[in-house]
């Protein structure tokens, strides 16, 4: 019997003109999503191996290390972000490392490329949480309140069909026939993945699995949904509405909404502030380091071969260093508190926001991309041990960190030398340098992220999915 | 005979119970876009504060014109509660440096990644995303609905020329609809002066046409939910096929034309230019310090052994920094040249972005709101043009400065070799350790848009939505004198 039911649905389904336009429309949708996004990851790469050539031939022609200023190094583009962006073209992907201090960073995407950031892009999460789930409530809405309409919701209860076996038809006869046409138009997108060469390790193929799999189950609580809603009204256009309604806050409204609201009222010392704070050091700190740095006197040594611009180097150096360590206790504690209390307004907001389905699926996407709100963490944390591997780096080629000081440096040639051949001073190598080696979370960390919003997601769906069976036990078929 | 028509479509629409629930949830979102945006520009405001006090600290702590540099941060506009646009996504700051053109760094999405995540919630948003849906909803139906229930039949059976019926319909529903919308409009104005919001009346101009374009907006979607409702014979086929058009138009249009142009007009990324950049400003440097160290040795023969004294020292000195400047000078002319070539490729691109987005209605709106509030594209151009005439001025009166008082924060190192070969190093401070007398420093003006200078692109999105209204309007007369009322 459930078998005929489910078929039914199918058949149904499949055969109405409503289906072939939605899915066509989602079907060209999704397959734009996965080219978009693997022609964007190709860009994105290419962009990021241009800027890391542009920092090698930087060094070019220079003759000491001395002279390296600062070095940039760049956040490599994530794979997966082309098909769920996250926050990955909002924060900057750019790191200044000088060798000791802060580490600025600049050039997020959409401040480059702002025409992208007005409407910004198509990607495989948008598709899901805006189209996708308005074209489950198209299909569900009139699942039971539109038949009664019909007239065949009658016809079927006067054969000997039981209530139960009647909509577990239904559900699962919907769910069946979506989820498969779904996964058909997702196939192809994969399959133009591998075709325009966009390459995936096995891991992130994981990763791109479960992302699927979340946003079939977003699909899913949408779905159930609208025939919840459905079976809760008589009449089709009632329930549409409702579901329209519905979608609209859920969608659009709660997540901005709860964010906007929550976030802001957990009081989080904006950057600003913090600058404020350390600049009022700074200014402090600069005049002690100048009022040292007047009148010094480096003394003749007997050893011909001591330089003393080094020997000053060094001076400045230690005189650096002991006005970074204070520096650096501030910024770090005001980091630090920064820091934590973002981490109560992140909880805040986001528990909030989790009322809506979208967010459960938005987040786990973007923990399983890698593109969630910790990516700019997670880069700078990474910066800041390089730059402890740089400033070692540069400590071993010069003898000091030059980083953020006064270098003094004089030329070697010496006026009226005698006829000394002088050997034309060797280029440093920028190969040498150490590699800016960025590793995001890996499986089992963002996994672990995710996992919250995916299992809410399944417990919505199965309580949406009886909340569909109850109603209809109880729907009056007349 | 038109105004029974009007008055019924009117009273049809207020009376259904739709209605109801639309205009409760339009006005709450309506106020909600407004209050969060108040919020956000306090909020925004008070950290254009911190960070100018900043500005001022270290300018007012700086003894040394030599080492003096500043930076200059954008400051909030309240037009940004009504279309916040770009200014969330564009950096905050720039470094006001001789070193380098301007750059606008760190923007507030890039500073609180958590607000990216949604994004904003504004009143061009609203329009855009549930007005609009709601003005299809009150529409989808207009015509074939009244066939499906039998009623057109009826009234077409009186003296109605179609003409009429057609106009009644849109006028009908136009005042049913607007005239609700417009009470949590004006509720809003309330909560702006209830909150202080600093207004000028250049500002409310721009407000009144931001409200007339959203209008215009409004009134397309209704408009085109009535052409939709005589092309199709039934209500659920009219319903479907409009709102794949609203996803088309709202979601997926503006979208595919900025991505299309981009891929269609190659834009090289700032990177690129600052990478070229940077190899100029070094092979020009590499030269100049080729050239001093040739000065000195000749200056050094010309004194014949003999040490030059200190004030012949700061001479030479001086005659270096000069060189330097001018150095200074031909790298930031190169720069200016890149850039400018940099951005009129980006022009190119925006044209045609802007132009493919703009078949859709929706597009047109964006872009015009942003241009009348001043969030659009041009923002950052605006800004970092605004910032290198500040540099200018500001390096000018430094300049001055140092002239003046003799201050370069040049230093002077006196280096020794004895006749045993060792080598012994004094350095001399700074001239200087007072403060430094900054009246007359120049003040950055921040580049706001005039409503005057604000008008012309808007204009032309408006008149690009009017030309949509018309057209569809025109579409709808068609479509329904030929339709069957039967």
């Amino acid at each position: 019997m459930l078998r005929t039911l489910i078929e039914k649905e199918i058949r149904d389904l499949t055969g109405s003109t409503k289906f072939v336009i939605t899915f066509a429309a989602c079907a060209l949708l999704i397959i734009a999503a996965f080219y978009v996004g693997a022609i964007r990851h190709k860009l994105s790469m290419s962009q990021f191996e241009a800027s890391k050539d542009e920092q090698v031939r930087a060094l070019e022609g220079i003759t000491d290390w001395m002279d390296v200023n600062d070095i940039r190094v760049f956040l490599p583009p994530e794979p997966l972000a082309a098909l769920v962006s996250g926050v990955s073209n909002d924060i900057e992907r750019t790191a200044v490392i000088t060798g000791r201090g802060d580490i600025p960073t600049e050039d997020s995407r959409y401040n480059e490329d702002p025409i992208y950031a007005i409407f910004r892009f198509i990607d495989l999460e948008f598709i899901f949480s805006v189209i996708l789930s308005l074209f489950a409530i198209l299909l569900g809405y009139d699942a039971i309140s539109g038949e009664k309409e019909r007239g065949t919701l009658r016809l079927t209860f006067a054969n000997a069909v039981p209530k139960r076996t009647y909509i577990m038809g239904k559900l699962l006869g919907s769910f069946i026939t979506l989820t498969t046409s779904i996964i058909i138009a997702i196939l192809i997108g994969v399959l133009l993945l591998l075709i325009l060469g966009f390459s995936l390790t096995a891991m992130e193929w994981l990763k791109l699995f479960l992302i699927i799999v979340a946003g079939l189950m977003f699909f899913g609580v949408f779905l159930s949904l609208s025939i919840f809603v459905s079976a809760l009204t008589h009449r089709s256009s009632s329930s549409f509405l409702i579901l329209l309604v519905i979608w609209v806050m859920l969608v659009h409204i709660v997540p901005r909404a709860s964010v906007l609201l929550a976030a802001r009222s957990v009081d989080v010392p904006s950057v600003d502030e913090i600058a404020y704070q350390k600049s009022t050091l700074a200014i402090q700190l600069g005049e002690e380091f100048r009022e040292a740095m007047r009148n010094i006197e480096i003394p003749a040594s007997a050893n011909p071969s001591e330089d003393p611009m080094m020997k000053f180097n060094e001076y400045l150096d230690s005189l650096t260093n002991i006005r970074e360590s204070k520096l650096n206790a501030l910024s770090s504690r005001l980091r630090e508190d920064r820091h934590n209390r973002q981490k109560v307004q992140e909880n805040l907001a986001f528990t909030l926001a989790r009322l809506s389905p979208v967010t459960l699926f938005s987040l786990a996407a973007s923990y399983l991309a890698g593109t969630s709100i910790h990516l700019k963490d997670r880069f700078y944390d990474e910066a800041v041990a390089y730059q402890g591997d740089y400033g070692k780096f540069i400590k071993d080629k010069t003898g000091i960190n030059p980083g953020g000081m006064l270098k003094i440096r004089a030329s070697r040639s010496c006026s009226g030398g005698g006829g000394e051949e002088e050997s034309q001073p060797e280029q440093i190598d920028g190969s040498e340098l150490p590699a800016f080696a960025f590793s995001n979370d890996d499986f089992k960390g963002s996994f672990g992220s995710a996992i919250v919003d995916l299992g809410l997601l399944g417990i919505l769906n199965l309580f949406l999915f009886a909340g569909a069976f109850l109603a209809f036990v109880r729907y009056d078929v007349r | 005979m038109l105004s029974i028509l009007i008055n019924k479509e009117l009273r049809a629409i207020v009376s259904s119970p739709k209605f109801v629930g639309a205009f409760v949830v339009c006005s709450i979102l309506i106020l909600l876009s407004i209050y969060t945006g108040i919020r956000e520009y306090r909020v925004m405001s008070a950290r254009y504060d911190a960070a100018a006090l900043m500005v001022d600290q270290e300018i007012r702590q700086e003894t040394s014109w030599g080492r003096m540099s500043t930076e200059v941060f954008r400051r909030p506009d309240p037009m940004q509660i009504f279309a916040a646009g770009l200014d969330y996504d564009i950096g905050r700051w720039s470094p006001v440096s001789n070193r380098g053109s301007a750059k606008l760094k760190n923007s507030a999405y890039s500073d609180d990644p958590i607000y990216s995540v949604f994004r904003f919630l504004d009143f061009s948003f609203i329009t855009q995303f549930i007005l609009t849906l709601f003005a299809i909803l009150f529409t989808y139906n207009a015509v074939n609905g009244e066939r499906e229930d039998g009623t057109l039949k009826l009234i077409m059976s009186n003296a109605v020329s179609r003409a009429k019926f057609l106009i009644g319909k849109c006028v009908g529903a136009w005042l049913g609809l607007v005239v609700p919308v417009t009470i949590p409009i004006l509720l809003g104005f309330l909560l702006i002066m209830v909150f202080n919001v600093p207004l000028s009346s250049d500002h409310w101009m721009k407000i009144i046409f931001f409200m007339a374009l959203s209008l215009g907006l409004f009134t397309f979607f209704i408009v085109f939910g009535v052409l939709m409702s005589s092309l199709a014979r039934s209500s659920s086929i009219s319903f479907l096929i409009s709102l794949v058009v609203w996803v088309l138009a709202v979601m997926i249009i503006p979208r595919m034309g900025v991505m299309a142009a981009g891929n269609m007009v190659y834009v090289p990324r700032v990177a690129e230019i600052e990478g070229q950049l940077s190899g100029f400003a070094q092979s020009k440097w590499d030269e100049f310090m080729r050239g001093t160290e040739e000065r000195w040795n000749k200056y050094n023969q010309s004194g014949d052994g003999v040490q030059l004294d200190e004030e012949k020292m700061w001479e030479i000195m001086q005659h270096e920094d000069s060189l330097h400047r001018a150095i200074e000078q031909e790298i930031m002319q190169h720069e200016l040249k890149l850039r400018e070539d940099l951005r009129q490729r980006k022009i190119r691109q925006e044209k045609l972005a802007f132009s493919l987005s703009r078949l859709s209605p929706v597009a047109a709106y964006q872009l015009g709101v942003m241009s009348l509030a001043g969030t659009g594209v041009d923002i950052k151009n605006r800004y970092e043009d605004a910032i290198n005439n500040y540099r200018n001025e500001f390096y000018n009166f430094v300049q001055q400065k140092q002239d003046e008082t003799g201050d370069n924060g040049k230093m002077m190192l006196a280096f020794t070799i004895s006749d045993d070969g060792s080598q012994s190093m004094t350095m001399s401070g700074d001239r200087t350790t007072e403060n430094l007398d900054i009246s007359g420093m120049p003040q950055f003006m921040v580049p706001a848009v005039k409503f005057a200078e604000a008008i012309s692109p808007a204009t032309v999105d408006f008149g690009i939505i009017i030309f949509y209204i018309i057209m569809t309007f025109a579409g709808a007369f068609v479509a329904f004198l030929k339709y069957d009322v039967r």
